[in-house]
């Protein structure tokens, strides 16, 4: 943690607006990327963030200095996009899936000529129980027994929800074009 | 089945390329944050209640205010034949017999009780309930420390088999043994001193009279150690100054009064008296209020979040009448003069009037007609009051209002008995140049946007001093009661 982020943190407990604004400038694009990430619009993706932001404000005494406060920040972000995906039903029902290897998966591919943009479109047209699980365990790194325990699954179904969403992005990054120069023609998302 | 190199190249590809990406949000996110912030800040807690600083600094004060007062109460007991012991178990993992030997530090520690600074906190607190230090690691320490009892006669109450060490008896078993305290210091030092391989006498059954052999002045060394075990907890760091800039507001606005000047005739003026009519109603006439206005500029400042000073200048245009009965009329020159009139130029200050006076004093009649008048008052007003709003944050507020304000007199103008109108300035000397009013009021807040709002406010002014200069026949208070409108720009 660094000098400014301490007076940042000791700024926002004390319900300093300035320290707080400062706090939503540092982190705020960061963190929307997460909501666009979790959610299926952008509308959706505001009103995580806002109600986010509010909860970070009211819990920051909760922060303890001794973890980073990004992670920290990060991690509330997720919980309230899990919660708002909640609301939304859209992990009602989250079942097995049998994935069927499509002969696709396996190509080397690169993500290199792909704007940030367009993997989160990719990721956004998933389904949203695979689009939770994806980001979950392939972004934020999470295993797959701790998935089921936040979201209240089995170990089994969100393995295969990962799966599935493995399978669709490749599918979505093949559909691009490459050319032998490694360019990619992009589709319009 | 995937290859799992091939997984995690997946994983770290997605992983590297979104896990730093930001997106920069849209102005109305912050806004809506903003919006909420204040909603919430209006559950008023105190800020000290909220801050951690202050637990801390409590629980430290109540802390230390406890281990002092047990220090002072076990110091007393000191002077006495017992040694306090430990009221409360200290939970320590027990310690092997092989692994003694790295915590005979205690030992040395009776000599030199400063490097036997203790392990942990719990066993700190152990040995000096105890007034020992060797009860901190008893294990090792008794071991040794077994001693035919020098002095039977003050053998402890508790005996402790010793197979401590061997057998992982914690050094709570210990410290809640009481002992006596008689042994000499020199004794216990020496032995425990020479102790190097705690286990060797494990079995060997110990008095437990020789714990609590340590020179009394040791026992102080301790008691300074525990202020040094309380000195993290006080943490002091400075609070981040919040501060708020004050808010600066002008507005501009007109307002709908009811005027009266209030003039009383506390006595006849000479020519009416002249005629013995001071007791006809010509001299019980009263002001009624006419429809006035005042246009009105304000500037202010927020103090605080609800308290706020103000002050401005306005134009009050005072409309009144006079309604007293009969006029004089003298009867050589056929001039008039009705009681205000007559009373004004009976004033000391209007001496180049007297005349006027002097004209009614032979062969006037006194007409009994009743008449209102006009009389019309001008004014420059300059207030200086102080709100306190209610709501302050919300669309709506309220604020009550309370203030003195400076009346400074511009002109009159009263209708004469003949129809001309008189006009008096401030230049005349009859009315006071400034004259101070108390006002009050209520007003109406409605926020238009972040920066313009509109007020509804409704005002009492009265003076609080006569508006002559001289009031030995005339008297007046005036008095108006106004609705404001207004509106006000924030910066």
């Amino acid at each position: 943690m660094t000098f400014n982020e301490q007076e940042l943190v000791k700024g926002c407990k004390q319900r300093n607006r300035i320290a707080q604004k400062q706090l939503y400038d540092v982190y705020g694009g960061k963190l929307f990327a997460i909501c666009l990430r979790y959610t299926k619009n952008r509308a959706d993706a505001e009103d995580v963030l806002q109600d986010a932001f509010i909860k970070i404000y009211e819990n920051i005494d909760s922060f303890r200095a001794d973890s980073p406060l990004e992670y920290w920040l990060r991690s509330v972000v997720v919980n309230t996009a899990l919660n708002h995906l909640r609301q939304q039903k859209y992990l009602k029902e989250l079942d097995d899936i049998d994935i069927h290897h499509n002969g696709v998966a396996d190509r080397e591919f690169t993500l290199g000529n792909f704007q940030m943009q367009q993997l989160q479109g990719m990721i956004q047209e998933l389904p949203p129980g695979c689009q939770t699980i994806f980001n979950l365990y392939a972004i934020e790194g999470y295993q797959h027994n701790e998935i089921a325990q936040m979201l209240g699954i089995s170990e089994g179904t969100s393995k295969s929800q990962y799966s599935r969403a493995r399978s669709l992005l490749q599918q979505k990054l093949n559909k691009e074009k490459r050319f032998d120069d490694g360019s990619v023609q992009h589709k319009q998302f | 089945m995937m290859d799992p190199s091939n997984i995690n190249s997946f994983e770290d590809q997605w992983r590297k390329a979104l896990q730093e990406a930001s997106e920069t949000p849209p102005p109305s996110v912050w806004a809506g944050i903003e919006a909420r912030l204040d909603k919430d800040e209006e559950k008023v807690i105190p800020l000290w209640w909220q801050s951690p600083k202050m637990w801390y600094a409590a629980a430290s004060i109540v802390a230390l205010m406890l281990v002092g007062g047990g220090l002072w109460y076990s110091g007393i007991e000191k002077t006495g034949v017992q040694v306090a012991v430990s009221t409360k178990p200290v939970e320590k993992p027990a310690v092997p017999a092989g692994k003694a030997a790295p915590v005979e530090t205690a030992a040395p520690g009776l000599n030199k009780p400063e490097t036997a600074r203790p392990a942990d906190d719990n066993t700190a607190i152990a040995a000096r309930r105890s007034g020992n230090a060797a009860a901190r690691k008893p294990e090792n320490v008794l071991g040794k420390v077994h001693e035919p009892a020098a002095e039977p006669a003050t053998v402890a109450t508790a005996t402790v088999p010793q197979n401590a060490a061997a057998k992982g008896t914690s050094n709570s078993l210990i410290a809640e043994t009481g002992v006596p305290t008689t042994l000499p210091a020199e004794i216990a030092s020496s032995k425990i001193a020479g102790t190097s391989n705690a286990a060797a006498d494990e079995n060997q059954p110990i008095s437990a009279q020789l714990l609590a052999s340590l020179p009394y002045s040791n026992l102080d060394v301790y008691m300074q150690k525990r202020i040094v075990f309380f000195r993290p907890e006080v943490r002091n760091e400075e609070p981040v100054k919040v501060s708020k800039p004050k808010e600066y507001y002008a507005g501009v606005g007109i307002m709908p009064a009811s005027f009266n000047p209030d003039v009383q005739l506390k006595e006849a003026p000479m020519a009416f008296s002249a005629q013995s009519v001071s007791q006809k109603r010509a001299v019980t006439g009263s002001s009624q209020a006419r429809a006035s206005y005042a246009v009105q500029t304000q500037g202010g400042v927020r103090l605080s979040k609800h308290w706020s000073v103000e002050t401005g200048v306005s134009y009050l245009r005072g409309n009144s009448a006079y309604e007293g009965g009969g006029y004089m009329l003298n009867a050589y020159n056929s001039m008039a003069a009705n009681v205000l009139e007559n009373a004004l130029a009976g004033m000391p200050a209007a001496a180049a009037n007297s005349d006027k006076s002097a004209n009614f004093d032979n062969g006037a009649l006194y007409i009994d007609v009743a008449k209102k008048v006009s009389n019309n008052y001008q004014y420059l007003q300059l207030p200086v009051q102080a709100g306190f709003t209610l709501n302050p944050e919300k669309k709506f507020s309220y604020s009550v209002l309370g203030g003195m304000m400076a009346n400074f007199f511009l002109a009159n103008e009263l209708e004469s008995a003949s129809g001309d109108i008189i006009r008096t300035t401030a230049s005349d000397e009859i009315y006071r140049g400034m004259n101070w009013a108390a006002t009050t009021g209520l007003r109406l807040n409605y926020k238009l946007s972040a920066n313009w709002g509109a007020n509804l406010t409704g005002s009492y002014q009265r003076a609080v001093s006569s508006g002559f200069k001289s009031n030995q026949s005339l008297d007046s208070h005036p008095y108006l009661y106004g609705v404001s409108w207004s509106v006000r720009y924030s910066f």
